[in-house]
């Protein structure tokens, strides 16, 4: 077994490794995800005695302290009992030797007595075993593929069956179809070892690891079941990561985190570019705790919940317009609520706001619940809506429109408010110079009018932005651009944003959550993909079925339909290799 | 809605003419002392019942006052009652027609009744009543007459609230968490301008009528000159000649007055609303913004 306790690595003052501890046993596979600059190569070569750095701590390899021995006891270690897949497969082979040499030399480094055939026959089988073929043992490295050097590669790593593999970023360089082979073949050639495996490409993290542990800035962050962690990542950068990767599964368009890394924050290293810190953030550093499924360090104990709905009705008379809704909004997410004309959508954006009475339910703002709506409220919770000439009054300029939820909310001075409202129109991208501040809403388009009312709710700085259709007045090209702006809004200041939307196709590219609403109720809720793929309510699927598309009917798609029904297997194009 | 209220009143010829009137009339008030060299109780040196001359445009009366200074005067007092009761009334009404819109509920209801309560009030009984007793100076005039003319003023608030409230601007502002008193002022207030200024007239045609029939049956403060009062004492002289330049001008006075704001209130209220308007109105408008 493996184990590696408070583990501190540092190259010139710069502390790399801020205290990591892990625990391993055989047959474990460990996926170490995180940005460059993580320290995750750096934990590799530690493990390995490979260091160049001061190191601190304890690597325990089956007893034996890592850190502690010498060189030649190291050395006797490497290639024997660990083994390291380097990331870059251009320069970790001889270019003057062959492919079988280096892998033969790999084996007998570490054997007394040499029996030449023994190992070439042994060469040949790992040869076959990471699907090179004999014949190309007798290749040099420049005669290879990037595919075939680092099967080459990986059979050097196999060669005397290390106890410790490491691969780093094993697929980073290859092509896609090279890559799922590669993947593939590690799969089956891991099993029975504990494996880290270091990568910032988190696809490839999910498909070869049972376990995975984000790395931030030196730290463990969170540590759970790699399923768990990405189907629901729990500590902010975590999500922020799965959604900066690009991949077949999410269908919310791309976002980034902000800001940059820094090793050597005081408190949380992550709290710099954190949109939930509070003042310990920056004070004390959060310790790994065990949360149940996971370890997660967060102060906040993870991404928090923003906003909590539970059994909300509102009747208009007789009629339940939003008859007991549960949902759950957390801290910088966006959940699509859908649903036709008259499910009720508005009326719970409108109950939530406080424009409606609610009659029965509880709402809870980040974890307290809601009593009544005072002006504090309404500088954490805004709207938008639908229309946004008429959300402004036609007696208000630019300027007075932006200022006046400063106005109301008794912020600042004039002058100050001048500059928040200057400050808050080049954040939604519009200009802030007095001929614009002066227009009045008749006279600026649609899609500057509904920057401008983004603008009013966000100079409050809420945290959490209900949409009401807020797209659906403009163009297609205006929605596009408004779309991003409120995404890049979301992604700076962490704003959970409740989505309305009687079209699924903009909110499946919007959101992280979906909420299906239909007669007051909600019928179906889920991970945006989940929803849109593999929906449960017949009503969803009509939705999907009905949603805009681009692609003229394919003929497959033609011919099932005159059938009215789905293909059956024996008639479907037989599968090509999609995956080894 | 963009409607130019405004520019409507100006351009239609009743509008117009109602405008000019009362304009006159305000003219004649403001400047009374410049436009005669008399005051209105001073006893000239003209005989009683003078014909109209060079001296007294419109003669004497009994006590050699002259009556063209005692006209303007009465001005003054008719038009600061018409005004005070129309500012005064048109207040009451949207702090109280306003507030019950925004807030609805029971607060709602219980306004309504005493505006129900209020109008089923006999006015001008009470004023009678009232008056006979205190014998009241302008201000308390004023106050009266505004005590009992809010409630239409405040339905109509009301009403138009009510719709100004769901305009989407409106909801903005109460989801910045706006206090009443800003919604009324900043929101509700402005869109209501046209038809505000509608209820004012009204309310001060009403009361410029109801002074001068109250001062006209003695019940007011005789020290205060007005058109009543003039036109209760020549009517005891009728058997004169003097009533061509004593009761005839007074009256004509008091006419215009009320013609110009009938004219007014009625133009506007055509501008407010589309159905009254002319259909092939040479002015046409763009509704949208």
């Amino acid at each position: 077994m493996l184990e590696i306790n408070d583990l501190k690595a540092s190259y010139d003052e710069t502390e790399i490794l801020a205290g990591v501890d892990l625990d391993l046993l055989r047959g474990d596979s460990l996926a170490i995800i995180g940005e460059s600059g993580a320290g995750k190569t750096t934990l590799g070569l530690a493990v390995m005695g490979l260091l160049d750095g001061r190191c601190s701590g304890r690597i325990l390899l089956d007893g034996k302290d890592v850190l502690s021995l010498d060189e030649k006891e190291r050395r006797k270690m490497r290639g024997k009992d660990m083994a390291m897949v380097f990331q870059n497969v251009e320069d970790a082979l001889d270019p003057l030797m062959t492919v079988s040499d280096q892998i033969g030399e790999a084996i007998s480094a570490h054997r007394e007595k040499d029996d030449p055939l023994e190992v070439e026959d042994r060469v040949r089988g790992l040869l076959r075993s990471v699907g090179l073929g004999e014949e190309k043992g007798g290749s040099f490295p420049h005669q290879l593929s990037g595919g075939e050097k680092q099967r080459a590669l990986i059979a050097m790593a196999l060669a005397n069956d290390p106890q410790v593999l490491i691969l780093d970023e094993p697929t980073a360089s290859l092509d896609a179809v090279t890559k799922a082979e590669v993947t593939h073949l590690l799969r089956e050639r891991i099993r029975e070892k504990i494996v880290l495996v270091i990568t910032h490409d988190i696809s490839t993290a999910a498909k070869l690891t049972e376990k995975m542990a984000v790395l931030y800035a030196g730290r463990i962050i969170e540590m759970g079941e790699t399923r768990d962690i990405l189907d629901n990542p729990r500590h902010p950068y975590t999500r922020g990561l799965i959604r900066s990767s690009p991949n077949m599964t999410t269908t919310k368009d791309l976002q980034g985190i902000p800001g940059r890394m820094k090793h050597g924050v005081p408190g949380c290293p992550f709290s710099d570019r954190c949109t939930q810190r509070i003042d310990r953030c920056r004070k004390e550093v959060p310790k790994l705790t065990d949360a149940g499924d996971r370890m997660i360090a967060c102060h906040r104990g993870g991404i928090v919940p923003l906003l909590e709905l539970s059994g909300v009705r509102t009747s208009f008379g007789d009629f339940a317009a939003v008859d007991g809704v549960d949902l759950t909004l957390y801290e910088g997410e966006t959940i699509a609520l859908v649903g036709e004309s008259g499910s009720g959508k508005t009326t719970l954006a409108k109950t939530v706001i406080g424009l409606f009475e609610q009659e029965e339910g509880e709402i809870r703002l980040e974890g307290e619940p809601l009593i009544k709506r005072d002006r504090d409220f309404y500088k954490r919770v805004q709207m938008i809506y639908q229309n946004p000439k008429e959300s402004i009054s036609h007696r208000m300029n630019v300027l007075e429109a932006v200022a006046e939820p400063l106005a109301i909310q008794k912020v600042g001075s004039p002058s100050e408010r001048v500059a928040m409202v200057k400050r808050v129109l080049e954040e939604v991208e519009l200009s802030s110079d007095d001929a614009f501040l002066k227009k009045y809403p008749h006279q600026i388009s649609g899609g500057e009018a509904q920057r401008v009312a983004i603008a009013r709710a966000l100079v409050l700085n809420p945290k959490l932005l209900i949409a009401d259709e807020p797209t659906s007045a403009l163009d297609a090209s205006v929605q596009a651009k408004i779309l991003k702006l409120l995404l890049n809004l979301q992604e700076k200041r962490g704003l959970a944003i409740l989505f309305i939307t009687h079209d699924i196709a903009l909110a499946r590219k919007v959101s992280d959550r979906m909420a299906v609403m239909l007669k007051g109720k909600i019928v179906e809720e889920g991970p945006t993909s989940d929803v849109t793929t593999c929906p449960t309510h017949p009503y969803t699927m009509k939705l999907l079925e009905v949603a805009p598309g681009l692609a003229p009917m394919s003929k497959a798609r033609e011919t099932r339909e005159e059938r009215g029904g789905l293909w059956d297997v024996s008639e479907m194009p037989p599968l090509r290799a999609r995956e080894l | 809605m963009h409607v130019n209220v405004w520019h409507e009143l100006v351009e239609s010829n009743v509008g117009k003419a109602g405008l000019i009137l009362i304009g006159l009339m305000v003219f004649l008030a403001v400047f009374a002392p410049v436009l005669s060299p008399y005051s209105p109780r001073e006893n000239t040196d003209a005989p009683a019942f003078s014909r109209p001359s060079e001296d007294h445009w419109l003669g004497t009366n009994d006590a050699r006052q002259d009556i063209w200074t005692q006209l303007l005067y009465g001005a003054r007092t008719s038009l600061s009652v018409g005004f005070g009761v129309a500012l005064l009334s048109a207040f009451i009404g949207v702090l109280v027609g306003g507030t019950a819109a925004i807030f609805g509920g029971l607060y709602d209801r219980f306004w309504m009744r005493v505006v129900d309560a209020t109008i089923a009030i006999p006015d001008m009984i009470v004023i009678i009543l009232v008056a006979a007793y205190f014998r009241p100076n302008v201000l308390l005039m004023i106050l009266l007459l505004s005590a009992l003319s809010w409630p239409e003023g405040a339905r109509v608030v009301r009403a138009q609230t009510l719709t100004l409230k769901e305009r989407m601007h409106v909801s903005a502002a109460r989801t910045f968490g706006a206090s009443w008193s800003h919604l009324l002022v900043r929101h509700i207030i402005p869109d209501l301008g046209p038809i505000l200024v509608a209820i004012m007239i009204q309310d001060a045609r009403r009361a410029v009528f109801m002074e001068a029939g109250l001062s006209f049956l003695g019940i007011s403060d005789p020290s205060v000159m007005s058109w009543g009062i003039m036109m209760q004492y020549a009517r005891i002289f009728t058997y004169l000649e003097v009533w061509k330049w004593w009761l005839l001008p007074t009256g004509l006075a008091l006419s215009l007055t009320l013609i110009g704001l009938s004219f007014t209130g009625y133009s506007l209220e055509s501008a407010l609303d589309p159905r009254l308007r002319e259909a092939d109105h040479h002015h046409h408008h763009d509704g949208g913004i």
